[in-house]
């Protein structure tokens, strides 16, 4: 693709900023990003002159020749107002990292500088919309925990330079120190491995085995029956705007999820997807702060599951589509693909068997596992999930349990809690049992234990306080090479394949029996 | 303050002020008295004969179960004032409140992000004043309203003392 890249003497042309210095995004970015207008430009000047030619008419009217310089003059000075803009904006662009920082100045009239700190990097996307892919350019996207706008956001860079410049702000984030003697040296991209990816076979049949799906089917068999009852075919016209909507809707979750796929770096985990728009997002080591795996009753039948994380800079999912896939961690995947992401978030699951666990908490009822369901005397309360509605926890995590339909499993790692409350309405101080609510960033996981025990509800309030405060405590760098949590540099390998790698550490020795595929949450 | 059952056992609650009381009657005389009034206005045009419909009955009803439940709210809000409760323990804050509907909540000092202080003109009239703490979750709705004006610039400093020891990221 880098083929395609406009020969411009750009300042990027520099592979990598050495501290300091200011750079600038490339030059054709601002045309890339507002082709709109100037694809306006061009129809509002243009209509005119294309109606003719469909329409056979001379293509200039008698009295054209009077009004020519008038459109000329009128057309030019519009273009040349919005390319001066454009220019204005590139050049009062500038970024720079440097000393722990990355710093970006933009405007002209309104001048902005922002700076964000790199340890408190939460994520960093590569986006390429399909214009700048076609070019070669990619918009670079540093997230850091304020769950609103992105903290930095540069549009365009070359695809090298953007993959660069992740590459230096990762390394510096996670506490490499330049090397003093060669400090133009660019931080070497760190190594991947690739752990899975959905086939798209699997992505079309999630998207037709979901709940839309199901209301579509539902739909359509009530309009026929309506038809034939009432002899009316009338108002089938009004059900095209309905599949419209329907068409894009599922377009947009293929274009989205087409191609995804997961590998594991020392940076974090490496997510890819997109068929025209492509995005690459790297979520470094301990950013998620809750994870929720999902399946479905129709995915049941062929046991896929969808894995969704709150990761602090993502922010809540609002009505744009784009928030829900930066949050996806796994838009459809079978049970080792759950496992294995699991493992790449939770690289200590703090158990000696994961794979029992998790399983459990996926698929499980009643004590399988270690779980600590809703007492009997409060199955009214909960008449189907009763016997699924519960928690186990670990050394490193909590797992809370709950759906017998809509099956749930949400896994908050104990030292990203922020706060917690135990509710109880009348009717749960009726039949003794209390809610557990955990509190985490913005996102679409919001962790509940629902009509838990009141006795092992305060015992888990008492100790989850304590574990939290416990695994403040060990985590105590944001430098994530610094950390008490082995850094996966050591050994990235195990991740390779994780599905069918036995042993990672000694952590595995105590379930020799184990299938193969239940061996995922490992550290690796 | 008796203590609840879902509360963890052996704390120490901390009261807000009773004068919090009336911050809360004015708040429900807004609310409620207004709404009463609002819904009053139907049953006048049918009594004076200015409307035919709604039916008397119904003209009646509304604004009298309205009101039934206006004086429910009032006459819990002592109670609910008396519920609320907060206990500074070494490494969290610990708020409670609610009759009905109970909630324990704790925020680990280290995870507070920063503590604001609101002060509404009821308020300043009683010398109280309202705590808020926030972490980086929004859901995080941990409110200590009612506090006498020097015990909540206390808690501040307090807080924000401790926060800044244990500060953790996120």
């Amino acid at each position: 693709m880098t083929a395609n890249v406009p020969e411009a003497g750009a300042p990027t042309a520099v592979p990598v900023a050495p501290d300091g210095e200011w750079l600038r995004v490339h030059p054709a970015s601002p045309f890339v990003r507002g082709w709109v207008a100037l694809a306006a430009i061009g129809f509002f000047f243009g209509r005119d002159f294309f109606e003719r030619l469909l329409q056979g008419r001379p293509l200039f009217e008698e009295d054209f020749a009077g009004r020519a310089p008038w459109l000329v003059a009128g057309g030019g000075i519009v273009l040349v107002v919005t390319v001066l803009g454009f220019i204005l904006t590139w050049y009062f662009t500038k970024y720079q990292v440097a000393e722990g920082y990355v710093r970006v100045n933009s405007g002209f009239l309104f001048r902005q500088q922002r700076q964000a700190r790199l340890d408190r990097v939460q994520a960093i996307d590569i986006v390429q919309p399909l214009l700048a892919r076609i070019f070669g350019l990619a918009e670079l996207k540093f997230e850091v925990a304020d769950a609103g706008e992105s903290a930095v956001k540069l549009a365009y860079l070359r695809m090298d330079d953007a993959r660069q410049l992740r590459a230096t702000i990762l390394a510096r984030a996670a506490g490499v120190v330049p090397d003093p003697a060669r400090p133009q040296e660019a931080a070497p991209e760190a190594p991947e491995y690739p752990v899975l990816s959905v086939p798209p076979s699997r992505l079309i049949g999630s998207l037709l085995l979901s709940e839309q799906s199901f209301f579509v089917v539902v739909g359509g068999i009530a309009s026929v029956i309506l038809s034939v009852v009432t002899d009316n075919r009338g108002f089938f016209f009004y059900l095209i705007p309905a599949v419209l909507g329907l068409a894009a809707s599922y377009w947009g979750s293929f274009n989205k999820g087409y191609n995804f796929t997961a590998a594991i770096s020392p940076d974090g985990i490496r997510l890819r997807y997109g068929l025209l728009d492509t995005q690459a997002q790297t979520l470094p080591p301990g950013r998620v702060q809750a994870l929720k795996v999902a399946q479905s009753p129709l995915w049941r039948i062929f046991g896929w599951y969808r894995i969704q994380v709150n990761v602090a800079g993502y922010g809540a999912v609002g009505s744009n589509g784009e928030t829900a896939s930066r949050t996806t961690l796994l838009p459809v995947g079978k049970l080792p693909d759950v496992m294995s992401m699991l493992a790449l978030v939770l690289p200590d699951p703090g158990t000696p068997e994961p794979g029992r666990i998790f399983a459990a908490g996926i698929s499980g009822l009643d004590s399988d596992g270690g779980f600590v369901t809703t007492p009997h005397r409060g199955r009214f309360l909960a008449p189907l999930g009763w016997r699924r509605n519960g928690f186990a926890t670990t050394d490193t995590a909590l797992l809370l349990r709950s759906g017998r339909w809509w099956r749930e499993l949400v896994v908050v790692p104990h030292q990203r809690t922020q706060s917690m409350a135990l509710h109880q309405g009348p009717l749960a101080r009726r039949f003794g049992v209390a809610d557990l609510v955990l509190h985490t960033t913005a996102g679409p996981v919001s962790p509940r234990l629902t009509q838990a025990g009141l006795d092992e509800a305060r015992a888990l309030f008492d100790a989850q306080s304590a574990r939290a405060r416990l695994a403040r405590k060990r985590q105590t760098s944001e430098h994530w090479l610094a950390t008490v949590v082995p850094a996966p540099v050591v050994e990235p390998a195990p991740v390779v394949e994780p599905v069918e790698t036995p042993v990672v550490e000694s952590v595995e020795t105590s379930a020799p029996q184990q299938t193969p595929q239940q061996e995922g949450p490992q550290r690796g | 303050m008796r203590t609840e059952a879902i509360d963890p056992p052996g704390i120490n609650w901390q009261r807000v002020s009773p004068k919090y009381v009336t911050v809360r009657l004015v708040q429900w005389a807004i609310g409620n008295l207004v709404t009463v009034i609002v819904l009053t206005l139907p049953l006048i045009s049918v009594l004076l004969g200015w409307w035919r419909w709604p039916p008397l009955w119904l003209a009646i009803t509304v604004p009298a179960v309205t009101l039934v439940l206006a004086i429910w709210r009032l006459l819990l809000i002592p109670r609910q004032v008396r519920a609320i409760g907060y206990a500074e323990r070494d490494d969290d804050l610990l708020i409670r409140g609610g009759i009905f509907f109970q909630r324990t909540m704790t925020v680990p000092y280290g995870r507070m992000q920063y503590v604001d202080i609101g002060v509404g003109p009821v308020e300043r009239g009683l010398g109280l004043c309202t705590l808020k703490l926030h972490t980086a979750s929004p859901g995080t709705n941990a409110t200590i309203p009612g506090l006498p004006a020097a015990e909540g610039a206390r808690l501040r400093e307090q807080l924000a003392a401790r926060g800044e020891a244990r500060l953790a990221g996120l």
